[in-house]
This record gives C-alpha cells, structure tokens and sequence, in this order.
C-alpha cells in the first residue's frame, strides 16, 4: 500500500505542467547531446547546474534525470547510421547497428533500441521503486565505519571498472581526494594547502572544476579527433522503416529481457556505469546466442542487449545516489553537487525528509521514458539534422556556457581562470590515458570519506579495529580488498592461462 | 608518446613528494584523533608509490610511433591561447563583448567562416548572453567599457 501511495504522490509531483514541461525538455536536451559527438551527458548538467540556482529543485532533478537517459537513447542515433558512438554507452552499438544500417535496416535497428530501452527502462523504474526504499532502510543503519568503507568499496570498484591500468585509476582517485583536503579543515580549522591564497580558503567548487574538466576540456579533446570517421547512411528514414517484423520482435525478445536484468544490476554497483552495462550485456548475448558469427554482422540482438542495458542501468543508478548518497558513474556525481547546492543531502533519509522530491523523480522517469519513445519513433530526421551543426559554433558554445557557470559560483573571475587550469590538467591527463572519471567521484566522495574517517577513528579512540569488527563495514572493507586485489588477480590467471596453454601446445618458437 | 607519459609518470611522483612533505607540516595526530594532516600524509604516499610503478610501466612499452602531439593538437593550443585571451580582455570587453569577439575568432580560425558570418555570429552572440545570461538569468555578468 505504501508504494502505491508513494507513487500517487510521485505522479501528482511530475504531472504538474511545470515538470511536465522541465522532463520533455530534460528529454529532448539529452537526446540532442546524445546525438552530438563531444559533448557527454555529465557536461550537459554540469552546464546547466549553475543555471537553476533558482528553479525548484525537484523540477531541476527532474529535467537532469530526463537528460541522463535521454542520453543513452540519444547516442544510438549516430551509432547506428553513422558509426560513431554518440556516447561511450553506444559503443557496442555500433557493432551490430551500423552493419543493419549498411543492409537497409537503420529504421528496425533504432526501432528496437528505442523500444528495448523503453521496455528496460521502464522495467528498472519498477524495480528502483521496490529497492531503493528498502536500500534506504538498510543505510540507517549506516555509521561512519559503514560510510567509510563504503566510499572505500566505490574507490576500490572504480580499479574494476574505471579504466585499463589500475594504477592510473587510483593515482586519478587520490587526485580528486587530494583536491577535496584543499581549504580550511572542518574538524581543526587548519588551513591545507591554500598556501595563502585567501580564495583557496573555501576549497575547490566543484562546479568550477566539472565545467573545466567536462566542459572545456572536452573541447581540446575533440578538436584533436578525427574528422568524418563514419560514413553517413545514404538515404531517407521513411516511418515505416522503423516498424519491426515478427521475427525481429522473436529473435531480440530475451536479448532485452537479459539487457534490462544486467543492465539494472551493474548500475546499482557503485561505479559499474552504463557503459559496462552495455559491454557485459553485448558479451553476454553473444555467449549465449546459438549462432555468435552473426555478432559484428547486423544481429538485432546485438542492438537490443546493449541498448536495453544502459538505459535499464541508467535508472538503477540512481539507487546508490538516492538511497546512500553514492553516485555510481560521473553523471550522478554531477548530480550529487546539485543536490548539494540545492542544499538537500541525498541519503537513507531522503526517502523520508523529501519523499515528494523522490518519489516525483521516480514517476517522471516512466513520464520521461514515455516521451523518449515517442521522439525516438517520430523525430529521428530532426535529431540528425542536429549532427550538421558545425563544431566550431558548438565548441563556442560549450566554452561561454562553462565560463559563465564557473563565474555565476561566486561571480569571480578567479574561478574562471581555475576552471581553465582544470580543463588543461584534465586535456592532459586524457592524453597520457589518465581516467578522469575516478577523480570526479573522488572529489563528491572525498569529504564524506575523510569525516567518516575520522568521526570513525575518535569513536573507536584511534584503533582502526572499528572498520572490521562491525559486520556491514567488514563487509564493505571485504569487497573492497577484493575490487583492489582483482587487476592482480586477473594478471595471475592471465599468466597461469598462458602458462596451460603452453604446456599443452609446446613452446611457441622464437 | 612514451617520453610524455614518462614525464607524466615522474609529475605524478613529484607531486606525490610534495603532498608529503607540505603534509608532515601538518599535525598527523589530533586529541579528538587523525589530525588535519593525516589523509593527505597517505594520499601523498600513495601517490608517489602508484607513479614510481607506473613510470616503470611506461619506460618499458616503449611505443614511439605514439606522439603526444597529434596533428590537430596545434589547433587545440591556439584555441586555448584565444579562451585565455577573452579571459584577459574581460575586465575590458566585460563578457557580453568578449564572447562575442570570442565566437567570432574560434569561427573564423576553426571553421574558416567568412568574416561577415562570424561578425553577424558574434554580435548575435553578445546579445544573447547578455539578455540570457545578465537579465533573464539574473546573473550579474562583468561589464566593460562599453557597459555590457
């Protein structure tokens, strides 16, 4: 009963026109970004977190969750017609999705993407709202020990899933938790590495430095890529391409149902992000499919396992954020600052202290999803159109709406000029393969981690006993162990793989 | 491109030195537990340890056909050194302007517009940031001489 009232209470928050109007736009803003190479759903809403300062939070969340999933449907469009993953969710995509397009089928691959991910994302709104209240419940019971060990679990599962050499993840971790000791410490009042510079005093914003290292960085970024790497589908997308025959409903029905289920449960973990979601999901598919030579040559399933998956794990990342306060990829990290400005602290009790802000998100996103398949369905030629923009008008752009949300923190042209240095060290750090994305949810983490730490260290009176002698923090500690010592592993069975291979075959001559 | 990842290996080592030695000045203990000097301490001795290995990962895959500057990375520093340009001229141009001239050089340097789209780009630009941004937005944007 209590979910049912829950939910009305949701759809009175979202159906107000008011959010109606925000979560169609927050939709339609994230299919564009999906649609344009360059420019990634964290730095759409780190773009635009300066400029709703004066918005009512709920509608804000709203249209930022719209922009999130609007995403992922949105990077499908240039996956499939032409071969450039418009996001890195879409990658996979582009595996089976252009070579549909190459047969004259570009219509049914977009139709079951759209139609996949509507399903998944709608089925993951179904189960977020049966585990998020329930994860919520669990995190009361949260100390500072269990806290601790948790953001140590999420820094340890970013050396999993955060990029190829773990070494550079962790250095891009501590990183950002060394950016987040900059300022005056909360516990002693000691000033840390400020080294007199009265501005540092406050610390680093984070929205200074995500429109830095998101927003213009990504502009040095892109201006070295490549031009035209895919070749565009000849021809006109007629609506009646984009209906899907029985025998694609037959042959890509349990790829989605598959999609959706591991889709929803990598976004719950923190940091699995959703374009490992659609990694596993494509591996998976092709793993179980009885015909795998047809994957990388236009197998629908091959469109609609990936797709289903990172929208399905689009939503259930927002599990760890509401009901912990732990974003799980960079996009809800930016989401968290914006929590944090509107001055509402996402958490166990959110579900209890803002249920109409939770709960009005949640029944948005079957709003938002809705919405999402319909302009998939019927406004595809004008997402396209949008790739004609040409890139040195939206570089322009990017760099004047970063600046301006840099400024409009505390109307200072230091922060501009921070920012900057941001996006310099962050065009570094990608070029010398440096993942930035470890340091973002380090910097949102970094304070709750060292409080915790601490706050857990004066209980416990200095011994660090406490982290493993209560059960939820072993726990979390255990699993954390485990994520840091897995590249080690994985580097061991690697060798004792080849080592059994050798034996079997012989020595290969030099 | 190795030698550039070699040096970021060796940046990352020094920067990890530093943190340690800034935070040793810092009180590691305090009577209420770690002091304000105990994280960075750490961060700093991880840092320093996870460069010494990485340093070594690098100067063993020697891939020299790799080269940290691509053939498009001179465009990208001459758009950094016009972003940097604007940002000097604000306190003269204010933002509204200095945008403007700003769209107007990237468009003309990165694009090769004709000069009269990039001026009809740039006065569209100035007029938009400053009813955007200035009066709808209500953010109280820097002017300059010219009071925009």
């Amino acid at each position: 009963m209590d979910l049912i009232h829950n939910l009305y209470t949701g759809f009175a928050v979202a159906l107000t026109f008011q959010n109606i109007l925000y979560c169609s736009f927050g939709v339609f803003v994230g299919q564009i970004i999906g649609v344009l190479p360059g420019i990634g759903a964290p730095t759409a809403i780190a773009l635009l977190l300066p400029l709703t300062f004066t918005i009512n939070p709920t509608s804000a969340i709203i249209m930022f969750a719209g922009i999130y999933y609007g995403v992922a449907y949105g990077g499908t469009i240039t996956s499939v017609l032409i071969n450039v993953p418009g996001e890195s969710s879409t990658v996979m995509t582009c595996l089976d999705g252009y070579q549909m397009a190459l047969q004259g089928r570009a219509g049914a691959a977009l139709s079951v993407a759209a139609i996949g991910s509507w399903i998944a994302g709608t089925g993951s709104i179904v189960l977020l709202m049966a585990f998020a209240p329930a994860l919520a419940k669990f995190g009361l019971r949260f100390g500072p020990a269990e806290f601790f060990a948790l953001t140590m679990m999420a820094f340890g599962l970013l050396t999993v899933f955060g990029g190829e050499n773990p070494f550079k993840v962790i250095i891009s971790t501590m990183l950002g938790l060394l950016l987040t000791t900059v300022g005056l410490d909360v516990v002693s009042g000691m000033p840390r590495f400020a080294f007199g510079v009265p501005q540092l005093l406050g610390g680093f914003d984070f929205i200074v430095l995500i429109c830095g290292m998101f927003g213009v960085a990504e502009v040095f970024n892109s201006i070295e890529q490549p031009e035209d790497e895919g070749q565009a589908i000849k021809g006109k997308l007629r609506l009646r391409d984009m209906f899907l025959t029985w025998e694609d409903w037959v042959a890509s029905r349990w790829a989605i149902a598959r999609g959706s289920v591991i889709g929803f449960l990598i976004g719950m973990i923190p940091a699995g992000g959703i374009t490992t979601a659609s990694f596993i999901a494509y591996l998976a598919e092709k793993r179980y499919a009885k015909h795998p030579e047809r994957f990388g040559r236009g197998a629908i399933e091959g469109v609609a396992a990936p797709e289903s998956a990172n929208n399905s794990a689009s939503i259930s990342g927002f599990a760890p954020l509401l009901a912990l306060g732990i974003p799980g990829s960079a996009t809800t990290a930016v989401m968290l600052a914006g929590f944090m400005m509107w001055g509402i602290r996402p958490g166990p009790l959110l579900f209890t202290q803002h249920a109409d802000l939770v709960w009005g998100l949640i029944a948005s996103m079957y709003v938002g999803n809705f919405l999402l398949l319909l302009m998939n369905i019927f406004l595809i030629p004008i997402f396209v159109a949008m790739l004609r923009i040409p890139y040195s008008i939206m570089m322009g752009l990017i760099v004047v709406f970063a600046t301006v949300g840099a400024f409009s923190v505390n109307n200072s042209l230091f922060d501009v000029w921070m920012m900057l240095g941001f996006a310099l060290l962050a065009y570094v750090m990608i070029k010398l393969k440096y993942p930035i994305v470890p340091l973002i949810l380090a910097l949102v983490l970094g304070k709750l981690s060292e409080n915790s730490l601490r706050q857990a260290l004066m209980i416990s009176g200095g011994s660090p006993i406490i982290f493993v002698a209560r059960p939820i923090s072993a726990l979390f500690m255990g699993a954390a162990l485990l994520a840091y010592l897995t590249p080690a592993l994985r580097w061991f069975w690697k060798r004792w793989r080849a080592a059994g291979q050798e034996a079997r075959v012989g020595p290969v001559p030099s | 491109m190795w030698h550039a990842r070699v040096f970021g290996g060796l940046a990352v080592l020094t920067l990890g030195i530093a943190v340690i030695f800034f935070s040793r000045q810092l009180p590691y203990h305090s009577d209420y537990g770690p002091g304000p000097g105990f994280l960075p301490t750490w961060i700093g001795y991880v840092l320093a340890a996870c460069a010494v290995v990485v340093t070594a990962q690098e100067l063993r895959a020697l891939k020299q056909n790799e080269t940290f500057f691509q053939p498009r990375t001179r465009m990208a520093i001459k758009v950094l050194l016009v972003i940097a340009t604007t940002f000097l001229l604000f306190p003269l141009l204010g933002f509204s302007v200095g945008f403007g001239v700003f769209i107007c050089a990237t468009m003309r340097l990165m694009g090769g517009h004709r000069w009269v789209t990039c001026g009809v780009a740039a006065i569209g630009t100035a007029v938009s940031i400053h009813f955007l941004f200035g009066h709808w937005l209500g953010i109280p944007l820097p002017t300059g001489l010219v009071g925009w």
